[in-house]
């Protein structure tokens, strides 16, 4: 059971973490249009589409990779007063009824949805360079899979969570600013506290 | 069930399931998909396939069509359509790339620069480390668009500096939550760019509109803090002689410089593009975010560490923004369908309230979500159902957006969900409690309200730089 | 079948590309107002504005996947898919106006390889029908007044369909937005210029309000049509007088729109001359020869493809004949109009 929760949480990360360098890729194709109208009074006619193509791939792939590491918002100010067990039933119960219908809806409506889309070879409709789309649809199937498997994760760490009582926490990751000051500082309490007993 | 009734009790139940604590966005989804597969049923769609079959057809192939047939549903293409549309949508694509700078920018070290350096040109005002803390807060907001960072690293720089300066614990906190909570209202603000797109009106108007009240909100906090400091100066003592190093002016101005001016540049080149229709809120994204990079190295402080850390971390915050809207648009989508929209703007018309009743009760209501939710859901869930009460109550979406986004400003520091209080308590020394951090905000969320009311009473403090610039 | 009392009415949800104050929105309105007339009831049109199922572009897969019965909205929109759908309004212009273009799509091969290039070469679950054949788009809005195509080259411009290519050829940077989100654009700084279709829709959008100077005449869009699509299984399921009804109020209602528009989009045009501070201008003739001769270089590309080959050959042998007719036997109307209201057109 571990071994599959780990394996989802690296897949997650792997996709969400390979898709988010797109960032750099956006900022400086989109910062070379601003360049080209200014300075060569050239605007490219493709950097609208793949703006907007990049972003959208950006978060639907990191989709996954944030409920991995439990990013997504959540109205939790009574679930974290909750014993631990009873979180992990709602959890799983809320996981089978909400979750993978709307993820399955998503692979299969997403399938039909992309599947047309390469009939078509698509090109994006907001301007004349051609910027084929057809590839950017499927990456709805994609997110849907990416997560369908961390969802199947996330069973199980509630499973586990009911079983042992305690959540199975991801590896480590990169850390928001304050996340990572805050655990530098709680850290260092349980330091002082151990050298105060010594 | 009437199909209003079932709209009421769709949005009852979300309310509920929202206390659940399941992540918010696959609620929505599910949702709009549950009561959308109930409201676009239709039994000849969906025994169609079924009923062409002939005598001939296999059991397989029977059992497939009765599957299918479950599948049938209008609701699902129709889910899809709307991911697309957020997939693509124009407004959004600016999200990423200002998280992006924001992360870079937090990662510079300039927050110590800004601080200490205010610190040392402040010393002779009261209440002066307040005062520095506050100025430090608002140019970082300037900056970024986001809340986190700045309370933590103004926690563990200011806080402790003004406690051995024995400032009172209380007021010293609420300082540094009210402050760094600015970053998302200020421009340019994450928050204000969803509002945008929640709302469809023009981002640069609403960066505009929001400019003078964010710097009004963010100069009642430093008022508030001198003026409570003159009156009261035990909670905030002067600096002893000594305390704060004596350093010569040309040099004083020279550490100004150095701390003030890449980042001055910064801010101008984003904000001032934006603002003079140089450049869509995007391209100037795009500017600050490649802008980030360079400061990071200006201050030596690039390492491919932190550029890592910020590529990820932006990755996972749009995804956390816009899957909410992935969900919200299928919701409302549905809900409307339903007729919900139409429901609620009829018991409010029924209210026969003033416009100004309406805009105290909606502020009202959006303050009382403050307490236990944040602010992304609100705007994205919630201000959707006020819109279309705007236009009756002929309120321009601009300003109720300008009035919304103060709002929020104390869904950071009121408990329940109190992220600013938390941060805090996070890296304060022990002894600091949180009650003492709530207590230190109380006063600020006055100032939010007073900003409030000023805005009602003129204005032309949201409406004066749009009118300079797009002449609106 | 003949109607059954105590028949419940059957709804057909129809989406237009259109936002609800738009004028198109009305004309919209007068094919379902006449679909429910002529049924007696027994169709009630569920009418919605883009957005309320789907956003406008979109609307062509909602119809052909059943998520709308009907949609009300213009065939460049989905020109992505397939350039073809260009051709069936915002193609080439040989000489022939809108109306004779929606005469070759009844009277003509337009109907057969509309069908062809939807079902066959798409796959796509429609059936499609033309209606209200409109006046030529204005060239559209800009910011300063301009002489030649010199003076606004590299200007960000928004159109749709095919003429996106011509003006992209002729040195414009062209983007593609539907008519919701020009202004907006014109606000964030996207957009320096601009064509939606009319004097009243541009009106609405609040075209007056980022930019004074309105530009008459043009090739780029000569000879729109509204395209009504219909989901085949939903026509399949109807009795016959009904999808009868449903197919020719297509043309009753062309009559109507053309009524109302040539009404408002005229009334339009003083309002915003005399109150809305527009400058209008005739677009340059100079301007407008380069249009063809770019139409002509876009035609030899897109002849490469075996199907827009056959449409534009049949287009120009119609119009070849057709026009000709039309054009020989037209009296100088403009003459007229100067004879009776002298020193009033500014061409
Ligand atoms: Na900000
Ligand atoms: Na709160």
């Amino acid at each position: 059971m571990i071994g599959f929760i780990r394996l989802a949480d690296s897949l997650s990360s792997w996709f969400g973490k390979a898709f988010a360098w797109l960032i750099i890729l956006m900022s400086v194709g989109v910062g070379l249009q601003v360049l080209l109208r200014y300075v060569f009074n050239s605007p490219t006619s493709w950097s609208l589409d793949v703006s907007y193509i990049m972003y959208g791939s950006i978060f639907m792939v990191a989709g996954a990779y944030t409920l991995s590491r439990n990013g997504h918002v959540r109205g939790d100010f009574l679930y974290r007063l909750w014993p631990i067990r009873v979180q992990a039933t709602v959890d799983l119960i809320l996981y089978l009824v909400f979750f993978f219908p709307a993820v399955l809806a998503l692979i299969f409506a997403g399938w039909k949805y992309a599947a047309r889309a390469w009939r078509y070879t698509e090109t994006s409709v907001f301007s004349p360079a051609g910027v084929p789309v057809f590839q950017f649809k499927s990456v709805i199937v994609l997110a849907g899979i990416l997560l369908f498997i961390q969802g199947l994760a996330q069973v199980l760490r509630c499973i586990i969570c009911l079983r042992d009582g305690y959540w199975l926490q991801p590896e480590e990751d990169v850390l928001e600013t304050e996340d990572q000051l805050l655990a530098e500082a709680a850290e260092s309490r349980i330091k002082d506290r151990d050298q105060e007993q010594t | 069930m009437t199909d209003p009734v079932l709209a009421v009790t769709m949005l009852g139940i979300f309310i509920l399931i929202v206390f659940l604590g399941f992540p918010i966005a696959f609620t929505l989804m599910a949702m709009g998909l549950g009561f959308g597969y109930y409201a676009y049923f239709d039994a000849d769609l969906m025994w169609r396939t079924l009923g062409r079959l002939d005598e001939t057809a296999g059991s397989l192939e029977t059992f497939s069509a009765w599957l299918g047939g479950f599948f049938n549903n209008r609701i699902f293409d129709l889910f899809v359509n709307q991911s697309y549309t957020v997939m693509s949508n124009q407004i959004l694509t600016a999200v990423p790339l200002f998280l992006f700078m924001g992360y870079m920018v937090e990662r510079a070290n300039i927050v110590d620069r800004l601080f200490n350096t205010l610190n040392i040109a402040a010393k002779r005002i009261p209440g002066s480390m307040g005062v520095a803390a506050l100025l430090t807060c608002a140019l970082f907001a300037t900056a970024s668009g986001i809340v986190g960072a700045v309370v933590t690293l103004m926690g563990l720089l200011a806080l402790p500096a003004m406690l051995k300066a024995r400032y009172d614990t209380s007021f010293a906190s609420g300082i540094i939550c009210a402050g760094g909570t600015l970053g998302i209202l200020i421009p340019p603000s994450i928050m204000l760019i969803v509002y945008g797109a929640a709302a469809s009106v023009s981002v640069v108007q609403l960066y505009a509109a929001a400019m003078f009240p964010g710097l009004l909100l963010a100069g009642l906090y430093i008022v508030y803090v001198m003026g409570r400091s003159i009156l009261q100066p035990s909670i905030a003592p002067r600096p002893a002689e000594g305390e704060i190093p004596d350093i010569s002016t040309p040099r004083l101005v020279w550490m100004l410089i150095t701390s003030f001016l890449p980042l001055a540049f910064l801010i101008l080149a984003v904000l001032g593009s934006i603002l003079g229709g140089l450049a869509t809120p995007t391209e100037a994204a795009s500017m600050g975010a490649l802008g980030g990079i360079v400061l990071a190295f200006v201050y030596r402080a690039m390492t491919w560490q932190r550029l890592r850390e910020a590529v990820y971390l932006t990755a996972r915050t749009t995804a956390m923004v816009c899957w909410l809207f992935i969900g919200s648009y299928i919701f409302s989508s549905v809900f409307s369908y339903l007729g919900g929209e139409k429901v609620i703007s009829e018991f409010v018309q029924s209210m026969n309230l003033t416009p100004l009743t309406f805009l105290i009760l909606a502020q009202l209501i959006i303050f009382l979500l403050g307490w236990p939710l944040e602010w992304s859901e609100i705007i994205i869930i919630f201000v959707p159902i006020f819109l279309p009460l705007l236009e009756i109550f002929e309120v321009d979406p601009i300003f109720f957006g300008v009035l919304v986004a103060l709002n929020l400003q104390t869904s950071f520091l009121t408990p329940p969900m109190a992220m600013s209080a938390y941060y805090l308590k996070g890296i304060a020394p022990p002894d600091v409690r949180l009650v003492q951090i709530f207590k230190g905000c109380m006063p600020f969320l006055a100032m939010v309200f007073i900003t409030m009311a000023l805005v009602y009473i003129f204005p032309d403090l949201v409406f004066y730089l749009p009118e300079v610039f797009y002449g609106r | 079948a003949p109607p059954v009392v105590g028949q419940s009415p059957i709804t057909m949800r129809m989406q237009t590309s259109w936002p609800a104050s738009n004028i198109w929105q009305q004309m919209a309105q007068q094919y379902a107002d006449r679909v429910e007339a002529m049924s007696g009831g027994r169709i009630q049109v569920d009418l919605l504005p883009a957005g309320a199922v789907v956003g406008a572009f979109q609307v062509i897969d909602a119809v052909s996947d059943g998520g709308l019965d009907a949609s009300h909205s213009v065939s460049a929109y989905w020109y992505g898919k397939n350039r073809a759908a260009s051709l069936f309004g915002t193609g080439p212009v040989f000489g022939q106006d809108a109306r004779n273009l929606q005469s070759w799509f009844y009277a003509g091969d337009g109907k057969q390889l509309f069908d062809e290039l939807v079902r066959d070469e798409m796959g796509l679950n429609v059936d499609g029908y033309f209606g209200m054949p409109m006046p030529a788009q204005p060239f559209g809005w800009f910011t300063s007044p301009f002489e030649s195509m010199s003076d606004i080259e590299g200007s960000r411009y928004r159109t749709v369909g095919l003429a996106t290519n011509l003006l992209q050829n002729m040195g414009l940077s062209v983007a593609q937005l539907p008519g919701g989100e020009i202004v907006p654009a014109m606000e964030r700084g996207v957009l320096d210029a601009f064509e939606f279709n009319n004097p009243s829709s541009d009106r609405d959008f609040g075209a007056q309000d980022v930019a004074s100077n309105y530009y008459l005449g043009s090739f780029h869009q000569a000879n729109e049509m509204f395209e009504y699509l219909f989901n085949q299984d939903f026509m399949d399921s109807l009795d016959d007088d009904l999808r009868a009804i449903l197919i020719h109020s297509v043309e009753a209602a062309s009559t109507a729109n053309y009524a109302l528009a040539l009404d408002q989009y005229s009334a339009d045009l003083q309002w915003l001359q005399n109150e809305g501070g527009v400058t209008v201008h005739r677009t340059p003739q100079s301007v407008m020869d380069q249009q063809l001769v770019a139409w002509e270089d876009l035609i030899s590309e897109l002849e490469e493809e075996d199907i827009m080959r056959r449409i534009l050959d049949s287009q120009r042998s119609w119009v070849e004949r057709t026009a000709y007719y039309e054009l020989m036997n037209a009296p100088d109307y403009q003459a007229a109009y100067n004879h009776f209201f002298p020193e009033t057109l500014k061409l």
